[in-house]
C-alpha cells in the first residue's frame, strides 16, 4: 500500500478552497500553509500560458528530509506518508533545506489572525507544534481514522485528505497507488501523469497532468 | 452529535450564500458549542451540480462568525459633523434604544408622509452585494411592502458586479437574466472576457472543469489573462472594449464571406426568428393594413403573405421586392407603403458588410486572421442539423457558445455586442438549445419561479415582453423614485429588481446641485436611508464624490458588520446576525444566475450554529420590531402571508398557515410555516417538513427536469419567434421615449436614445471614454493606458474584506495585493515588481504596488476587485487601492440603460 495523489492541473483554477480547508483542517496558526496554488505564467506577451500549480508535500519514496534528520521526528510510514513526531523534533530546518520542494514549515509562534485568539482559534490549538518542524502529513487522522471504520481513503469523505475532500473542480485524486484498480492507479495510468521534479529522484507520490 | 476525546462535536447543516452562484450547501462543525469548520455537504452529493461542494468563501465564515472586528452591539453617532476625517464618536446602546431611534425618526416620516415635495420616498433602502441580499434578509421584505413608497434605487455601484446590458437584453431576447453556456454539451466557447472560473461558483467551476479535460476548447478574448483565461486554449488579447468589432466582424465573415445559406441554420433562422420579415422605408416592420400582421415575401407565390401563413414554405431572406402595406412607427403612426423593400436578414448581411475582419483589427487589435480562424471554428464546433436526446426529447444539438464578461456587457457598447452575441447563436440554432447559450433565471419577468411560464405569446409571433410605456398615455413622466428607471428606461419594467437594474448612479450624479439636469425634479435627499450589505463609498464609481454626497444624508440607518466606508457616514449601526447565526429558508436549484443548472429543486435552510458572540440580532426578528413600532404589524404580517420576501406564501389550496391580525411571531415561529408551507407547495401537499426536520437536515428537494433548462420546447410549442435579428420594438420604444421626453423639453438623455437602434452600428466606444480627460480640459494622449477591474473568487460579493484568513490564501493569486500591468511596459516606465505605483485618471490618483505580468496587454493596468479600504478593520491596511477612486461617474459613461463600466483612461508612473 502506498498513499499518493494525482493533481490534475487541467482542471484547477487557483481558488484556493483547499489551501482554507487545509488550514482549517489542521488549525494552522496564521500565515502557515502546508499547501497552497501557485499562480504561475509562462511565456512572453503575447504567447503567454497561465496555469496553477497546487503544491504540497510529495511524501516522496525516497524521502531527503527522513535520513537528514537528527533526532529521527521525520518518519516516513509503511504506507508512504512522511510525517513529523512533533515530540522528538528540535526544529533545527536541516529537512527544510533538504526537502526540494520547500513543503516543510517550521511554526515559530502560535499566532492568531487578530490580537486576541478567537474562540475556534483556542479551540483547535495545537501547541505540541510550535518551534517545531510541520508539513502535510496527508490527513493521516483522517486516513487512520476512515480506515479504522472501514472506509475507504479516496473514496469516503471522511477518509480522504480534507485539500481532495475540498476542491471544487475535482482536482485531486488520492488513493492507494498499489492498487491498480483504485481511482487514483487507474487516473495515473491513463493520464500519464508526471512527478515534478523527477530529477531529484525522490521518486514523490504525487503525480501531475498537465497535458 | 458525536463524542471526540472528551469533546462534543455537531455538524450543523446550513447553506452559503455569499454569492449569486449559490446556494451551495454545507455543515458547519460545532465543538463544544464553538464552530471550529466547514466542509461540503456530501448527504446532498447526489443532488448538488458540485457534488455539495463549497468554494474558499464558505470556509470563511467561521472567522466571519467570530471576527473581534465585528460590530458588537447597536450603535448611535454621537458627533453630528459627518466626514471623513470627523470621528463619528460611536456610543454603544441596547436593541431597544436602537428601535426607539429608528421606530420614532419612521413614525415621524410616516405622519408627515411617505412622499415628499418632489414625489420622491421619504424612504430610501439599499440592499447591496449584488443578488444575494434576499438570502439574509429574512422578513425585511414584508416590512418594506407593507411601509408603502420605497426608494430601493439609490446604487451601491456597478461595474465588477453586473451584468447590466445583459440582463435587460437578454430577457427581452430569451429570458437570459444571465446567459450561460450549456456547458456540458458544449464543444467550442467563444468569451469575450466572462471570468465564469473567478464568478461562476461551485457549479461553474465544476462544469468548466468537467468539460475542459472532456475536450471544450474555450477561446477567451480580453485585455488580461483572467482565471478563466488560464485554462483556456487560447489567450486573445483583445483591445479594451472593442468586443463588439470583432463579433460584429465575425458575423461578416460569417454572413458575406462564409456564404450564410451554406453554414447557417437556415429553417432556424426561417421559423423561429424574425429574419423574414418586410421592413419598411421608415425601419419598420411592413404589415398587413387590415391586421397589421407583419409581412413576408413569399417565394413561390411571389407576393407578400403575413408571417403566419401556413402555405409560405420559403419566406424570402434576401432581396428587394415590390410591395404594399404599412408601417406603423412610434405612438401607432400609420404610413402607407407600396415601394421596394427588403427582408430584415437582407438588411442584416448589408448592415455587417462594412465591417470586416480587416476594419475589426484595425479597431481591437486582433489580427483579421485570427478573427476568421474564429469565426470558421465557431461554425465548424456549431454542428448544424445535429440533434440530441435529453429525457426522451429530441433536441436541436449546437455546442457552441460565445459569452461576455462584465466590462463588455456594461456600458456603452453592451447592447452592441449582447445583441451580435445573440445573433451568432441565433445563425446557427443556437438559441436556448443543448450545447448552445441559455438563460439562467428571469427577475424582470414574471413568474420569477419559471423561465418557461414567463413566455407568453406576443405581437407578431414575438415573445410579449412587459416594458416600462413610452407611449403618451402610459409614460411615467415624473419619476417615482430617484433613479427614474420607470421613466428613462423602458426595458428595465417594473417588477421587484427593476430599481435595482436601474440607472442606479443617477441619484448619486443628480444630487450634486451642478449636475442636476434640466426640467427635472428638483434632488432631494431621503430622509431616513437605510443599508445593507453595501458600501457605495468603495463600489461605486468617484467615491469621493459619493463620500460628499454621504455627508448630507440626514439619517442613515446601516445594518452593520464592521465599520466600514459608508457606514462611517451613518448615524445608527446594527449589528445583524451574520451567515450562520441567523434563519431563514431559501429557494435551492433548478435553474438561475451564474451557472446553476440543477435536476433538483428544493429549499435550503441557513440557521445559527453556535451561540452569537455578539449582540446581534436576526433581521426577521428586528423586522417584526420595526412594523410593531412603527404601527404595520398586521400589514406586515399580511404581507408575511403573501411570500414577501419567503416568496411562498403561508396560505394557499390546501394549506394555511398564515398569521393572524394581533400576532406577533418570533423569528422561529415565521420560519417554521415557511418551512410547512414551503414544503406542501413543492410537493402538492405529498410532504410537510417543519423547521426542526429542517434544521436537522438542512434542505429538501424533488427532481427538476433538464427539460426545463432549453426555452426551445416553449417557443416551439408557442409558435413563437425570437426577435433577431431586426429590433423593431427597440427602436420604436427609442422613438416613443425620445418624443416623451423632448416634449418635457428634457434634451440631456439624448446620446443615450441613440442606442435604440433596429440594427446596432459601431461606435468608437474606448473613445467615449477617452473623451472624459478633454470634458475636464486634459489631453487624451496624457492617459495613454486603460485601467479595469476583474473579479477576485476569494473577495467577490460576502462582505469578507475584513477576514485576513482570505487575505492569506488570496496572496497566492496573482491581482492580491496590487496594480497589475505588463511587464514590458513596466520596464519602459522604470518600474520593477513590488515598486510603488501611481496610477492617474482625469479625475483622480490612487497607488499601489506593482505586480508585474505577462498575461496582461502593455497598454493596460488591473486592479482586482473593489478595495482601497479606509474604514473597514484589516481591509484598511491591505494598501489595496480601487478603479472607483479614479473612475468618474458621468452622464456620458451611461449608456440607454444607465449601465456604466469599469473602464478609466489613466496614465502609470512610478510613485515619487
Amino acid at each position: 500500500m502506498r498513499w499518493g495523489m494525482v493533481i490534475d492541473v487541467r482542471r484547477c483554477v487557483g481558488c484556493q478552497t483547499c489551501t482554507i480547508a487545509c488550514m482549517q483542517e489542521h488549525g494552522l496558526p496564521a500565515g502557515q500553509v502546508w499547501r497552497f496554488v501557485a499562480d504561475c505564467e509562462v511565456g512572453e506577451y503575447p504567447d503567454v500560458r497561465r496555469l496553477f500549480l497546487p503544491m504540497q508535500c510529495m511524501h516522496c519514496a525516497d524521502p531527503p528530509c527522513v535520513p537528514v534528520c537528527p533526532t529521527g521526528a521525520s518518519r516516513q510510514r509503511e504506507d508512504g506518508i512522511v510525517w513529523v513526531e512533533y515530540g522528538a523534533c528540535v526544529g533545527c530546518g536541516y529537512c527544510a533545506v533538504a526537502c526540494p520542494y520547500h513543503s516543510r514549515h517550521l511554526i515559530h509562534e502560535a499566532r492568531g489572525y487578530f490580537d486576541a485568539l478567537t474562540p475556534p482559534e483556542l479551540a483547535t490549538a495545537q501547541p505540541e507544534r510550535v518551534g517545531v518542524m510541520t508539513k502535510c502529513n496527508f490527513c493521516k487522522e483522517r486516513v487512520d481514522g476512515g480506515r479504522a471504520q472501514g472506509l475507504t481513503p479516496g473514496i469516503d469523505q471522511e477518509a480522504t485528505p480534507m485539500c481532495a475532500v475540498a476542491c471544487i473542480a475535482n482536482v485531486i485524486t488520492f488513493g492507494d497507488l498499489d492498487d491498480p484498480k483504485s481511482p487514483v492507479a487507474r487516473l495515473r495510468a491513463e493520464t500519464k501523469a508526471q512527478p515534478l521534479l523527477p530529477e531529484c529522484g525522490t521518486e514523490p507520490s504525487v503525480f501531475y497532468v498537465v497535458e | 452529535m458525536a463524542a471526540t476525546n472528551g469533546a462534543t462535536i455537531e455538524k450543523v447543516p446550513v447553506y452559503c450564500y455569499q454569492c449569486v452562484a449559490g446556494p451551495d450547501l454545507l455543515k458547519v462543525i460545532v465543538k463544544d458549542g464553538v464552530a471550529i469548520g466547514v466542509e461540503p455537504n456530501s448527504d446532498f452529493a447526489e443532488q448538488h451540480p458540485a457534488c455539495g461542494k463549497v468554494c474558499v468563501r464558505a470556509y470563511g465564515l467561521i472567522q466571519k462568525l467570530y471576527n473581534p472586528g465585528r460590530i458588537r452591539n447597536p450603535m448611535r453617532r454621537t458627533n453630528p459633523r459627518k466626514g471623513r476625517s470627523e470621528d463619528p464618536g460611536w456610543e454603544p446602546i441596547s436593541w431597544d434604544e436602537a428601535f426607539d431611534i429608528l421606530g420614532g425618526r419612521l413614525s415621524t416620516l410616516r405622519a408627515r408622509g411617505l412622499v415628499d415635495e418632489a414625489g420622491y420616498p421619504r424612504l430610501a433602502v439599499t440592499f447591496g452585494a449584488g443578488g444575494i441580499a434576499p438570502a439574509f434578509l429574512g422578513t425585511m421584505a414584508a416590512f418594506l411592502s407593507a411601509w408603502g413608497p420605497v426608494d430601493q434605487g439609490i446604487g451601491s455601484g456597478q461595474g465588477v458586479k453586473c451584468y447590466h446590458s445583459e440582463h435587460l437584453y437578454g430577457e427581452f431576447w430569451h429570458r437570459a437574466f444571465i446567459v450561460a453556456a450549456d456547458v456540458p454539451r458544449c464543444d467550442f466557447v467563444l468569451s469575450f472576457g466572462n471570468n465564469g472560473d473567478a464568478s461562476g461558483g461551485v457549479t461553474g467551476v465544476y462544469r468548466h472543469s468537467e468539460a475542459r479535460v472532456r475536450g471544450l476548447q474555450w477561446v477567451q478574448l480580453e485585455p488580461h489573462l483572467s482565471i478563466t483565461g488560464a485554462g483556456a486554449v487560447e489567450w486573445v488579447p483583445i483591445r479594451p472594449k472593442t468586443d463588439a468589432a470583432v463579433l460584429f466582424a465575425i458575423l461578416h465573415a460569417i454572413l458575406v464571406e462564409h456564404g450564410w445559406r451554406s453554414v447557417c441554420d437556415v429553417p432556424f433562422l426561417t421559423n423561429m426568428t424574425s429574419s423574414p420579415y418586410l421592413v419598411g422605408p421608415s425601419g419598420y416592420f411592413l404589415r398587413d393594413p387590415a391586421t397589421r400582421k407583419p409581412l413576408v415575401w413569399d417565394l413561390d407565390r411571389e407576393r407578400t403573405v403575413p408571417f403566419d401563413d401556413r402555405l409560405c414554405v420559403r419566406p424570402a431572406m434576401e432581396g428587394e421586392y415590390l410591395a404594399a402595406g404599412v408601417e406603423v412607427g412610434a405612438d401607432e403612426a400609420v404610413t402607407s407603403v407600396s415601394q421596394r423593400v427588403r427582408p430584415a436578414f437582407g438588411l442584416l448581411i448589408e448592415h455587417v458588410r462594412p465591417y470586416t475582419p480587416e476594419w475589426a483589427s484595425g479597431i481591437a487589435d486582433v489580427p483579421a486572421e485570427t478573427i476568421r480562424r474564429l469565426a470558421a471554428a465557431y461554425l465548424r464546433h456549431a454542428r448544424v442539423g445535429a440533434t440530441i436526446e435529453i429525457e426522451g426529447v429530441t433536441y436541436p444539438h449546437r455546442p457552441v457558445a460565445v459569452l461576455l464578461g462584465k466590462t463588455v456587457t456594461n456600458g456603452w457598447g453592451g447592447y452592441e455586442a449582447c445583441w451580435a452575441r445573440t445573433l451568432l447563436a441565433a445563425l446557427v440554432g443556437a438559441l436556448e438549445v443543448p450545447g448552445g447559450i441559455l438563460g439562467t433565471a428571469v427577475r424582470i419577468n414574471r413568474p420569477a419561479q419559471n423561465r418557461h411560464d414567463s413566455v407568453r405569446p406576443g405581437p407578431d409571433g414575438l415573445m410579449e415582453q412587459s416594458t416600462n410605456a413610452t407611449t403618451r398615455e402610459g409614460w411615467k413622466g415624473s419619476p417615482h423614485i430617484r433613479n427614474a428607471y420607470r421613466t428613462l428606461v423602458p426595458l428595465v419594467n417594473n417588477s421587484p429588481w427593476s430599481a435595482a437594474l436601474g440607472p442606479a448612479h443617477l441619484p448619486w450624479l443628480f444630487l450634486d446641485k451642478d449636475a442636476a439636469p434640466e426640467h427635472w425634479p428638483a434632488p432631494t435627499l431621503p430622509e431616513v436611508w437605510i443599508i445593507y450589505r453595501t458600501n457605495p463609498a468603495v463600489s461605486s464609481w468617484e467615491t469621493g464624490r459619493i463620500e460628499r454626497e454621504l455627508e448630507r444624508f440626514p439619517f442613515v440607518a446601516a445594518f452593520a458588520y464592521t465599520q466600514d466606508e459608508t457606514n462611517w457616514y451613518a448615524d445608527l449601526l446594527l449589528p445583524d446576525a451574520s451567515d450562520i447565526e441567523s434563519l431563514q429558508l431559501y429557494r435551492i436549484g433548478g435553474t438561475k444566475y451564474q451557472e446553476q443548472y440543477w435536476q433538483h429543486s428544493g429549499w435550503a435552510l441557513r440557521q445559527p450554529v453556535a451561540a452569537t458572540p455578539f449582540d446581534t440580532r436576526d433581521l426577521t426578528d428586528v423586522a417584526t420590531e420595526l412594523a410593531a413600532r412603527v404601527g404595520i404589524l398586521d400589514g406586515y404580517l399580511e404581507a408575511v402571508n403573501r411570500g414577501a420576501g419567503t416568496t411562498i406564501p403561508l396560505r394557499d389550496e390546501g394549506y394555511d398557515h398564515s398569521f393572524k391580525p394581533g400576532d406577533k411571531p418570533g423569528v422561529t415561529e415565521i420560519w417554521d410555516r415557511v418551512c410547512r408551507a414551503a414544503t406542501h407547495a413543492l410537493t402538492g401537499g405529498r410532504v410537510e417538513l417543519d423547521l426542526d426536520w429542517f434544521k436537522r437536515n438542512g434542505a429538501f428537494f424533488v427532481p427538476f427536469s433538464m427539460r426545463q433548462y432549453f426555452l426551445h420546447t416553449t417557443m416551439v410549442a408557442q409558435g413563437l419567434r425570437y426577435e433577431m435579428p431586426y429590433q423593431e420594438r427597440i427602436k420604436r420604444m427609442g422613438e416613443e421615449l425620445s418624443a416623451r421626453l423632448h416634449e418635457r423639453g428634457i434634451k440631456w438623455w439624448d446620446v443615450q436614445l441613440e442606442e435604440y437602434q433596429a440594427l446596432p452600428k459601431w461606435k468608437d466606444f474606448p473613445g467615449i471614454w477617452q473623451q472624459t480627460a478633454v470634458l475636464r480640459g486634459k489631453s487624451a494622449a496624457d492617459f495613454p493606458f486603460w485601467l479595469l477591474t476583474s473579479r477576485s473568487m476569494q473577495y467577490s460579493w460576502g462582505a469578507n474584506v475584513s477576514l485576513p484568513i482570505l487575505a492569506d490564501v488570496a496572496r497566492h493569486v496573482k491581482g492580491h495585493f496590487g496594480v497589475m500591468l505588463n511587464r514590458g511596459a513596466a520596464a519602459r516606465l522604470g518600474i520593477a515588481n513590488g515598486d510603488l505605483v501611481e496610477v492617474e485618471s482625469p479625475t483622480g490618483k490612487t497607488q499601489g504596488l506593482a505586480i508585474l505580468r505577462e498575461g496582461v496587454r502593455p497598454d493596460v493596468v488591473v486592479i482586482l476587485q473593489q478595495f482601497g479600504h479606509w474604514a473597514t478593520p484589516f481591509a484598511r491596511d491591505l494598501g489595496m487601492p480601487n478603479l472607483n477612486q479614479v473612475a468618474s461617474m458621468d452622464l456620458t459613461l451611461t449608456d440607454a440603460t444607465g449601465s456604466g463600466a469599469d473602464l478609466v483612461p489613466v496614465a502609470v508612473r512610478r510613485a515619487s
